[in-house]
């Protein structure tokens, strides 16, 4: 080859041929799988989103800072 | 980096990840029981190992996990923003640390509250929470995704990358 590969491992990693990156020069986008792995992020933010508010906003570490909370749970002992 | 350094850092950092996953994977058998069972000495145990679990093994491996990354690319030819899967990688890590060190408070707290409630089935209702078992399943999911990307590699290079590429290539053909 020419050229080193741009990809590290490739002289290596025998068992995967595909690591071959765009020609020279290639200013295409994202590849699909990272199109693809973003809309499935973002449905998650948007579900946990969804979550919390028809949690009614009770989620997350916010709710345990005040001492009362932590009072009022404990119960009374003999 | 050289080789012999390079395959040290890559064993801490997959033995970091991979145990990380690992002990997310018991975390979230510990919650799911701490949610569903029907003995009160069960539930409260349950609640009250996770928090030193969290800070003994989820945290130490997360930390461990992130900085190996970290070094891994950046003494490396892979960068840290020039493919795809490294920089979404990154971005789980980061995340998911993030997530774990608040979410440590909550954990506090159930064990606080497991330590200081009785057997009635009035106090383990006050422990029973789903929190956890969502919190640990979400982190399986992120990090089981981050070591598909570890193991395939799939091809792709950031804008940052390619113009890298670019100007190595055209300093080496001068």
């Amino acid at each position: 080859m020419a050229h080193s590969p741009p990809y590290p491992d490739s002289y290596r990693d025998t068992g995967d041929d595909r690591e071959v990156e765009p020609a020279l020069g290639s200013t295409a986008g994202a590849p699909r799988w990272v199109k693809v792995l973003g809309i499935m992020a973002l449905v998650l933010v948007l579900l946990v989103v969804v979550l919390l508010l028809t949690g009614g906003g009770t989620h997350g570490p916010g709710r345990h800072m005040s001492s009362s909370d932590v009072g009022g749970q404990t119960p009374p002992r003999a | 980096m050289r080789p012999r350094l390079r395959k040290f850092v890559l064993t801490a950092h997959v033995v970091a990840s991979v145990g990380w996953l690992g002990a997310v994977a018991v975390f979230l058998a510990l919650a799911v029981v701490g949610l569903t069972s029907q003995e009160a000495q069960v539930v409260r145990a349950v609640y009250l190992a996770m928090e030193p679990a969290g800070w003994f093994v989820l945290v130490p491996l997360s930390l461990a996990s992130l900085l190996s990354g970290l070094v891994q690319s950046l003494g490396t030819k892979w960068g840290l923003f020039r493919h795809h899967w490294v920089l979404i990688k990154l971005l789980i890590n980061v995340v998911a640390t993030i997530v774990l060190l608040m979410y440590m408070q909550t954990l506090g707290y159930l064990a606080d509250v497991a330590a200081q409630t009785t057997s009635s089935s009035g106090d383990l209702s006050l422990l029973r929470s789903p929190s956890p078992v969502l919190h640990a399943g979400f982190g399986m999911l992120l990090l089981l995704v981050a070591a598909t990307l570890s193991v395939y590699k799939p091809r792709g290079m950031t804008r940052y990358g390619q113009r890298k590429q670019h100007e190595q290539r055209a300093v080496s053909q001068t």
